[in-house]
């Protein structure tokens, strides 16, 4: 795999909230090789929604860089990081973020309006996705008529629909069942091996058997799989005493 | 994005929230209404002041008098300094010349009045006139039109304006009598008597044959009561009744009038004529006058109709607020999929103008046809009022719609509601799309 696809050197992303300054991430320093399914680890606050949002333009860092496909990300302007975000990035969250007031084949289709694709071909490609995806027979149907496995794989398809070179998953799986979180898992791990690069941030371990390459985040720094380990379980025993 | 996709997302966008759109532009419409009535009703104000005050409007002609030493009064002056009216300038043949000779004048035609004592006889009924000489062949120079018969003047016939038969009455008759038809004159023969009294108080009769050879439209002007007949005869007239032969190059005559190229350049040629000393009065000053006053009226009510489109202005400002507030969300999703901020600014400033355009175009239509239930009322009224009063009132529109209105009305309503979603519009576009797509 060709290294330096996705690289970050001494990325910082400062917060205040309130008079509390809150150091979302750290000093981060990574590189995912192109065609990785990168799994980024971590309990929640330890900054690998902020990473992942960095990553994909949604956000600015406070400083340090980030490049994906030898673009520098930080450097762009609003209708540059529009274009990046358009053209080479997918996303997928955790709550879909499909628009309820739109059929699935209108969700995956809406990214094209922005391309300045005519409506005849939106519709075909909407279509092609959906059934790439296993729903074929729900074109029609509104976010409120699909349960969350569906409308995760509806928004699996929006994110591939500009065919991008990277997807960006934050929590996909976080508010599916056990077997529909599986599901969209091995969708993901299906987009990997037809060559995309996959980065999925996620506290579920089962994501590991996926995985190409880990990092393991807490209190926006990277450690070692072991000091992570250590600091959960110890985390988790003083929970439970 | 494509401007078609645009226009689709906007639609859909609006119809997804039919009620609050609705609501919103119901106070667009209210105030576009009042603005198109409003105007309307000044326009129509305009149009019956004008038309009653010049019935045919014949604003390319000019009223000259020469000009007396000292001062005259009653008349609109135009121009004419202290110095120029202490010296006489007559209405001389020379001096009419000089006026055909300047730039813009089409025709001089001279208006002289009969200055002798007279009565006018039909059979047994009599009447009194106002009768006038002008030096044109025909009356349609003077833009006067025959209803009946001709306006071409000639020896021996006289054409008469379209009232002049309401002042015929019976000598004889007993005073307990209502009053005569008036008699309908067309081809009649009026016996024109012309009297003068010597020193000692003796009169003397001379009695002319004129044959009615037209009767001429109405005009609500002067013509409606004046009979006109050659300049040559009415000047042997007045000199029988002078006892003396009229010397023009010394006397001038009383008045002309100077009929312009076009209505646009009356009140140059007025000038050139001022110049030379005369006094010019043209009705065009007046109608300025009256239209810059109507004008006034006019953006007056508009000014009143514009304020409620403030407050419906105001009512879209807030509607889109509480929208783009609804739809934080959205707009972050959007974002991640790729919209740029003109985007995003271009979809929620088209929502704003669409709200604008549906208000404007439903105003329109109400102040349109509240427009027409004016002139529906005001016409029974005057009907009724004429009928009570015994004559057909002239059927007067209150209000005129003129064509550019509604447009006009419908492209400032779209302006207001693009105008109040530009605050709104410009907080969405430029959201930063991570907390956008926090927004609970």
């Amino acid at each position: 795999m060709e290294n330096g696809f996705i690289q970050t050197d001494d990325l910082k992303k400062y917060y205040r909230m309130n008079t509390v300054g809150v150091k979302a991430l750290d000093g981060i320093t990574i590189d995912i090789p192109r065609g990785a399914f990168a799994v980024i680890m971590g309990p929640s606050g330890s900054g690998k929604s902020t990473l992942l949002n960095l990553i994909g333009g949604l956000d600015w860092p406070t400083s340090g860089s980030i490049f994906v496909d030898g673009e520098e990300i930080e450097a762009l302007d609003e209708t540059e990081l529009a274009a990046y975000r358009r053209n080479k990035v997918g996303f997928v969250f955790q709550s879909f973020n499909l628009i309820s007031s739109m059929s699935a084949e209108e969700n995956v289709g809406f990214p094209l309006r922005f391309a300045g694709v005519q409506a005849a071909q939106r519709k075909q490609r909407a279509r092609e996705k959906l059934e790439e995806v296993g729903l074929a027979d729900r074109m029609t149907h509104k976010p409120t008529e699909l349960s969350g496995g569906e409308q995760q794989r509806v928004a699996i398809a929006r994110a591939l629909i500009n065919n991008p070179v990277l997807i960006l998953a934050d929590e996909p799986t976080g508010n599916l069942d056990t077997t529909s979180g599986l599901s969209v898992m091995h969708t993901l791990a299906d987009l990997q091996k037809s060559g995309k690069t996959i980065v999925v941030a996620t506290h579920d371990p089962r994501m590991l058997s996926f995985a190409t390459q880990t990092i393991y985040l807490l209190d926006g720094k990277e450690v070692s799989e072991e000091i992570y380990h250590q600091t959960i379980e110890q985390l988790s025993w003083e929970g439970t005493n | 994005m494509r401007f078609s996709d645009l226009i689709s997302l906007i639609v859909a966008n609006l119809s997804r929230r039919k009620g609050r759109v609705l609501l919103t532009a119901i106070g667009v419409m209210i105030g576009t209404a009042a603005v198109v009535t409003l105007v309307s009703l000044g326009a129509g104000l305009q149009k019956a002041a004008t038309e009653s005050l010049w019935g045919i409007s014949d604003l390319s002609s000019i009223m000259v008098y020469p000009t007396y030493g000292g001062e005259m009064g009653g008349m609109v002056m135009i121009g004419g300094s202290q110095q120029e009216q202490q010296d006489a300038v007559l209405l001389t043949p020379s001096k009419i010349s000089e006026i055909e000779a300047l730039p813009g004048v089409e025709q001089v035609i001279i208006q002289d009045y009969l200055s002798v004592g007279t009565e006018i006889k039909l059979d047994k009924l009599s009447s009194w006139g106002n009768i006038q000489g002008v030096s044109v062949s025909d009356l349609k120079d003077m833009n006067l039109e025959a209803s009946q018969g001709t306006t071409e003047l000639g020896m021996g016939k006289i054409i008469v304006g379209a009232y002049v038969n309401r002042n015929f009455y019976d000598p004889n008759q007993r005073y307990d009598e209502g009053p005569i038809d008036p008699p309908d004159l067309m081809g009649k023969i009026l016996n024109v008597t012309l009297i003068k009294w010597s020193e000692e108080g003796g009169e003397t009769r001379r009695t002319y044959r004129m044959e009615v050879a037209g009767i001429l439209q109405e005009t609500r002007g002067e013509a409606d009561y004046s009979m006109y007949m050659t300049l040559d005869e009415i000047t042997r007239w007045n000199e029988w009744g002078r006892g003396q032969r009229i010397n023009r190059e010394k006397e001038g005559y009383n008045q002309v009038i100077v009929k312009a190229e076009s209505p646009q350049i009356v009140l140059d040629v007025a000038d050139q004529i001022t110049g030379l000393g005369l006094q010019a009065y043209t009705p065009q000053s007046m109608v300025q006058g009256i239209n810059s006053f109507f004008t006034t009226m006019q953006v007056i009510f508009g000014g009143i109709g514009a304020i409620s489109l403030l407050v419906a202005a105001i009512g879209i400002a807030n509607t889109m607020t509480m929208s783009i507030l609804e739809r934080t969300r959205e707009i972050g999703i959007m974002k991640a999929i790729g919209a740029t901020n003109n985007n995003i600014l271009a979809i929620f400033l088209g929502e704003a103008s669409g709200i604008g355009f549906v208000g404007g175009v439903g105003g329109s239509i109400l102040g349109w046809g509240a427009s027409k239930l004016i002139n529906i009322f005001s016409a029974s009224y005057l009907a009724s009022q004429a009928s009570a009063q015994g004559y057909m009132g002239n059927t007067m529109l209150a209000t005129v719609t003129p064509f550019w209105l509604p447009i006009f009305a419908i492209v400032f309503a779209t302006i207001v509601g693009l105008i109040s979603g530009l605050y709104p519009s410009l907080n969405a576009a430029t959201l930063v799309p991570v907390s956008a797509l926090k927004y609970e």
